[in-house]
């Protein structure tokens, strides 16, 4: 068969796109037509920046959701005779498989296009995760050294600036080499640090419903058994179900990258609590006597959010982007795992000859880290609007 | 403001040793020293011959005594094999049986033994650092004019068409780490047979095969345009969007301002009131977070240097590691933790100088 | 004495005519003939000559000119005492100074060096070595027999760690040392070797790149600090990772004026394992030849100019099961996983072709010994049944590699053929640093070896029960009996009927997945001379040119 030419192969993709298309179409009717009611999402859509940032972000959001029926090939079987083909390649032998490689080849004859879209898979189901996990640390650790200040505040402002002052790559190297692996050292970290979100919310809803023992117990409790068994499962690796697990290597990974990313977490936590705890509405409160964990929470946080969420957004590509550097020091997740750093650096090695297998997601991890930022822009601006 | 300078290499010097300390006890695992072993003496010796290894070469003794020797708050390891010859950690580092016994650690001075390049960590580290040193002075040179320049121009009048498309030229770069730039870069500029190398040649442009050259090694001999640009630019692409940035930021902070109202009021024309009156106040912030990008360039560094194999510190950083080099990891810790903490300190003064209203208590 | 040696000169070692026919018969390739005929002790035209050919002229077709400076591509590691060597690329660089008693040749004979010629007895158990006259150190102390024996008893020391030279003198140690009597200094210029057990492969075993010739002054640290040696050339830098460079030594006369050292100065540049930095080097021509080069790279370096040079060899990788882990102590599931990999396939997919397809029993077609055997089969489905027959329907093997990039897409390509069977599978590669720490106890890993002249060679060093280098933990008692049996047998042919039945043992106990023999493959410029690739990495840069 002839190789495709760049038209169809465009064409051929956007309706392997198919259920991505029709999915933003629908989340952007639905959301300008109820922008109104939606608070600070539905602001979003007043901005031209961040319309295109939430696009792009949910475009690979969709990708990676739908990704079963995106790819037209495994992302890891081999196919004999595409070995670095160029895109539009068709297969010497097709059977019962799509019949071309729509971005061609890699250097071990696998659909370049397939493994993008997995590798969107891979990076989206731990860049936020890992930046959800660091914000409640930070949050966590930052609202009480920020309102209670003192002696509590040097250590572990002290403690932040001392992971801080490690050059990143080089925690990396120390922390996510084979070695480490074998020692106790990865899932004591994730064990105190996988501790710090249940403790969140369970003192989150405690400080929320204490005078309401009976609905508190039940929210607490649920809250206690779920965590349980996440954390049973991730941790120790030990869920009875299955349903949560994470292999060493990427539980090594993922603390590495948390743990480099809490700190500075911490830090914007602890400044905006400064600031706001001089306002009046929580010394209300404090003569209301309520308990500080109630204020911290419940008054102090929802205050700050506007500088967070923009923040998480910007972390989510800060996070991605460190996962890449993982990829290319070799450090990374699986070998064959079809991540964007992985790839890029695999491509790396022929890319004046086959550029294409390096390129692929290279555009794609840059649009990823570009729709983020302009996302984070737009909410900047529209919170700063109120 | 002594007390302040006091209190700040106090907090440095505390930060250092535990950071070398997690660096020593990282590094001193039994899974990493038979790594070392085997990467010094060869890689299929067998369990015994390891523990051998380990043994004569002065890894057997506990953690904490080897950190202290490090330190050179306790002496040398030292051992006298069968024939009566005198093996140490001083004997080897100051090169006579003599020193046996003494303390050679990095309070008197002595970094100790790269044993992946076979020499003094300050020797190896001076080499590297003065390498690396020209690499970030070009990298500064690009960044600062070219980010500042972006920054203003977007600040000056915000929402601008211009400010709309220098901002997503800044946001586009700071999306886009250096092993992403990098890559692009030389399949752009650096390869004969892809990007703009093959069109430039067939013009009759260039004389050589390619327009830049994708490998920096022969820059430690010579920096050229043709051999240093790809890397610096790498570096700076990636730093250029955040300081623009927050330039930015701060310029359009300081343009809304009453001082500048009045002073537009008053009729001086547009490019007065910029160049005279928000300059030097739209730059605190920028001069602040220059500062503090500089150890934040680092990681960009070692991509840079890693990926154009460009001998300097980040090059060196990683050697170390992957070799599992101890005393060279902790020696390009001790002065990473240096750069951290005095380019945060300059910050901070800075940001007292250039602002008046600041003191600090 | 000289009446032994004047005799032993005209006389033909029996093997060696046995060869000859072996070689007449087409039962032995040519490169095979040499390197068994010089072995014991021919020289290289007279074994030329037993076979009815005449010798390659050693004259090239231009003559080589002098002078010039000589830009290389290669690793530069830490120096350490020879002996202890695991690396071809320390040996390379330091062999402008540190010469060898005889060298292994691209066609496959051995060329005497510091020797002038040696003679094994018929038993193949008492060796002769003569001493090349003339030779001299460049501190100016005379070569003799005393440095000779200094040598063999450095190599026969097994109480230093890593000492490799010891396991390849075989018996002549014992314990940790020289056997008695085992080296004999019979004048200045002769040696005598006394082994007790015959080993055919003694004289290239100290052809072999851990073998440099020391002078008695060294005492085990860096070859480069103190460079005393026979060579023309002396080290004039050497820096770790960054590079080395090597020139003519102009206070030496060297034994071999004339035959070598043209050029004036050789700088190594180590650029890395990133293969990508050597090509950009190459484009902006700052290197004119590099070590090594792997699968695509090849093509890319033809294709900036650097045409390459290919050797055949008998290395390959060695995707095995250690018997003593769960679930590879079971026969069925690895004869399963093997049942699930097309050998042929992977050779396509992780090596580019490059090479020949290899039958799953580590040997060579290219050794004496190699008996044919019945083709293997390939069949997914046969292999996912016996999978779950075993049990493992639903277990998850892993495949550990090195993350050498030819390494790591083999085994990603046998991965991939055992997935497709329906078969889980992972793939995990571990850092060069640490790979090496358990490459012995890896459930399932792969190893790269090196190629050993002798079928019985590597089956000796990796299969036999209880040797330290057997990472399939593999223990079979009518394995080692043969192979005992096979190492007393000097004819080819005899040894072949043994041999048969050890590669049958091999197969039928599932050792291991061993999909392909490597070429290997070198660019270098086209106005480089003298520095094609040779099987075992040799760089021997004595004998470079440039027009």
């Amino acid at each position: 068969m002839e190789p495709l030419s760049w038209f169809e192969i465009l064409a051929r993709i956007a309706q392997q796109l198919l259920p991505v298309w029709v999915a933003l179409v629908l989340t952007y009717a639905l959301s300008i037509r109820f922008k109104r009611r939606l608070g600070l999402y539905g602001k979003l859509f007043d901005s031209t920046v961040g319309m295109i940032g939430f696009g792009i972000v949910m475009f690979w959001l969709f990708v990676a959701l739908f990704a079963n029926f995106v790819v037209t090939h495994d992302s890891l079987s081999q196919v004999s005779g595409m070995r670095n083909a160029v895109p539009g390649s068709a297969l010497r032998d097709p059977r019962d498989l799509y019949p071309y490689y729509l971005l061609g080849g890699d250097s071990l004859a696998r659909d370049v296009f397939s493994r993008m879209v997995m590798g969107a898979r891979e990076v989206l189901r731990i860049a936020p995760f890992a930046a959800m996990i660091s914000f409640m640390i930070g949050i966590t650790l930052g609202l009480p050294a920020g309102y209670f200040a003192g002696k509590l505040d040097t250590g572990l402002t002290f403690l932040a600036n001392l992971v801080l002052a490690f050059p990143v790559i080089l925690l990396f190297f120390l922390l996510v080499a084979p070695e480490i692996q074998e020692t106790p050292i990865p899932r004591v970290m994730a064990g105190i640090l996988f501790l710090v979100p249940i403790l969140f919310v369970t003192v989150l809803l405690n400080a929320r419903f204490f005078t309401q023992p009976a609905k508190r117990n039940l929210y607490v409790g649920i809250v206690l058994a779920v965590g349980a068994w996440a954390y049973l499962g991730l941790v120790f690796n030990a869920d009875p179900v299955g349903l949560w697990s994470m292999s060493p290597n990427l539980l090594n990974v993922f603390v590495a990258v948390v743990f480099v990313n809490a700190p500075t977490v911490f830090r914007i936590v602890r400044g905006i609590t400064l600031d706001i705890k001089t306002r009046d509405y929580v010394a209300a409160a404090q003569t209301r006597g309520e308990g500080p964990w109630y204020i911290m929470l419940w008054e102090i946080l929802p205050n700050a959010r506007g500088p967070l969420i923009v923040d998480f957004c910007l972390r989510i590509g800060y996070t991605t982007i460190l996962l890449g550097t993982l990829g290319f020091f070799g450090l990374g997740v699986s070998p064959e795992s079809p991540d964007w750093g992985s790839t890029i650096n695999a491509g790396r090695r022929l890319l004046t000859v086959y550029p294409h297998p390096a390129l692929v997601p290279a555009l794609s991890l840059m649009s990823l880290v570009l729709g983020l930022n302009l996302l984070a822009d737009g909410l900047r601006e529209e919170s700063l609007r109120d | 403001m002594l007390l302040f300078l006091f209190r700040r290499i106090g907090l440095m010097l505390v930060t250092a040793l535990c950071l070398t300390f997690i660096v020593f006890a990282l590094t001193n695992m039994p899974a990493k020293l038979e790594t070392l072993a085997k990467t010094q003496a060869g890689s299929r010796m067998t369990d015994a011959e390891v523990d051998r290894w380990l043994e004569r070469n002065g890894y057997a003794s506990p953690m904490l005594v080897r950190y202290g020797e490090w330190l050179g708050v306790l002496p040398g390891w030292v051992r006298t094999d069968d024939g009566g010859t005198v093996t140490g950690r001083c004997v080897a580092l100051r090169d006579t049986p003599e020193a046996a016994g003494e303390r050679c650690g990095i309070l008197q001075g002595d970094w100790g033994f790269s044993t992946r390049f076979r020499a003094g960590v300050a020797e190896v580290l001076s080499a590297r650092l003065g390498a690396t040193g020209l690499l970030m002075m070009w990298v500064l040179i690009v960044m600062v004019p070219m980010a500042l320049i972006v920054g203003i121009l977007a600040g000056m009048r915000e929402g601008s068409r211009t400010d709309r498309a220098l901002s997503t030229v800044a946001i586009a770069s700071t999306a886009t780490p250096e092993y992403v730039s990098g890559v692009l870069l030389i399949a752009l500029l650096a390869s004969s047979t892809v990007g703009l190398s093959p069109l430039l040649v067939s013009w009759g442009w260039i004389d050589g095969p390619v327009l830049f050259q994708g490998n920096a090694r022969s820059a430690l001999e010579d920096i050229t345009l043709s051999n240093f640009t790809l890397p610096v630019l790498t570096i700076a692409l990636y730093g250029m969007g955040y300081v623009a940035r927050i330039t930015r930021a701060s310029m359009t902070e300081v343009m809304t301002q009453q001082y500048i109202r009045t002073a537009r009021l008053k009729g001086v024309s547009f490019g007065k009131i910029v160049v005279k009156h928000a300059l030097r106040n739209a730059l605190i912030a920028p001069f602040t977070v220059i500062m503090l990008q500089i150890p934040w360039l680092l990681n960009g560094v070692v991509i840079s240097e890693v990926l154009f194999s460009y001998p300097g510190f980040g090059w060196t950083l990683y050697e170390a590691a992957v070799n599992n080099d101890i005393e060279l990891l902790l020696a390009s810790s001790v002065v990473a933790v240096v750069v951290v903490l005095v380019t945060q300190l300059i910050s901070d003064v800075g940001y007292v100088y250039l602002n008046p209203r600041i003191r600090i208590s | 004495m000289k009446d032994f040696s004047q005799e032993a000169v005209d006389r033909v070692h029996p093997a060696a005519d046995v060869y000859a026919r072996d070689y007449r018969a087409g039962k032995l390739s040519r490169r095979e003939f040499l390197t068994r005929a010089t072995a014991l002790g021919l020289a290289a035209p007279a074994a030329y000559g037993l076979i009815g050919l005449a010798a390659p002229s050693v004259a090239q077709a231009q003559t080589p000119t002098m002078g010039g400076t000589l830009k290389m591509q290669m690793a530069i590691k830490a120096q350490r005492d020879p002996r202890t060597w695991d690396w071809s690329e320390l040996a390379n660089a330091c062999r402008g100074w540190l010469e060898y008693l005889v060298d292994y040749q691209r066609d496959g004979t051995l060329l005497p060096v510091l020797l002038e010629g040696w003679e094994a007895s018929d038993d193949a158990k008492t060796y002769t070595l003569r001493v090349r006259p003339g030779v001299k150190w460049n501190n100016g102390d005379d070569f003799t027999a005393a440095d000779v024996a200094h040598n063999f008893e450095r190599w026969c020391d097994g109480s230093v760690e890593g000492n490799s030279m010891a396991t390849r003198m075989g018996s002549l140690v014992e314990n940790n040392m020289v056997r008695e009597g085992g080296i004999e200094i019979v004048d200045d210029l002769t040696v005598r070797i006394n082994l007790s057990q015959p080993d055919i492969a003694l004289m290239v075993s100290v052809a072999d790149y851990p073998a440099a010739v020391m002078h008695p002054s060294f005492t085990g640290d860096d070859p480069v600090a103190n460079p005393i040696g026979t060579g023309p050339y002396l080290p004039v830098s050497y820096e770790p990772g960054i590079g080395a460079v090597v020139e003519r030594n102009a206070d030496h006369t060297w034994w071999n004026e004339g035959n070598g050292a043209y050029l004036d100065r050789i700088e190594f540049i180590d650029l890395g394992t990133d293969p990508a930095a050597w090509v950009a080097s190459a484009e902006s021509g700052e290197i004119d030849l590099n070590y090594q080069a792997q699968g695509d790279i090849i093509d890319i370096f033809d294709a900036i100019g650097m045409p390459r040079t290919e050797a055949v060899t008998a290395a390959t990788i060695a995707v095995r099961f250690n018997q003593e882990n769960e679930p590879y102590d079971n026969k069925d599931v690895r004869k399963a996983l093997q049942l699930a990999v097309s050998n042929a396939i992977v050779l396509e997919l992780g090596y580019n072709d490059l090479g020949t397809v290899a039958e799953n029993h580590h040997v060579c077609p290219i050794h004496p010994e190699y008996a044919e055997l019945a083709p293997l089969t390939v069949d997914g489905a046969a292999a996912r049944a016996a999978i779950e027959a075993a049990g493992l329907g639903d277990y998850e093997f892993e495949l550990i590699s090195i993350d050498e990039p030819w390494q790591a897409e083999t085994c990603d390509a046998v991965a991939a053929q055992i997935r497709d069977a329906g078969i889980n599978i992972k793939r995990t590669i571990l850092p060069g640093a640490t790979f090496w720490n358990d490459w012995t106890k890896y459930p399932f890993s792969a190893t790269e070896w090196n190629m050993r002249p002798l079928g019985v060679q590597i089956l000796n060093l990796a299969y036999r029960t209880g040797v330290p280098w057997n990472e399939a933990a593999f223990s079979n008692e009518e394995f080692d009996t043969l192979l005992d049996q096979a190492n007393g047998i000097a004819d080819a042919d005899a040894r072949r009927e043994v041999m048969h039945r050890l590669e049958e043992i091999m197969q039928e106990e599932g050792v291991l997945i061993q999909p392909y023999w490597r070429s290997i493959f070198r660019n270098a410029r086209p106005n480089v001379h003298g520095a094609e690739m040779h099987p075992t990495f040799v760089v021997d840069y004595v004998k470079y040119w440039l027009s």
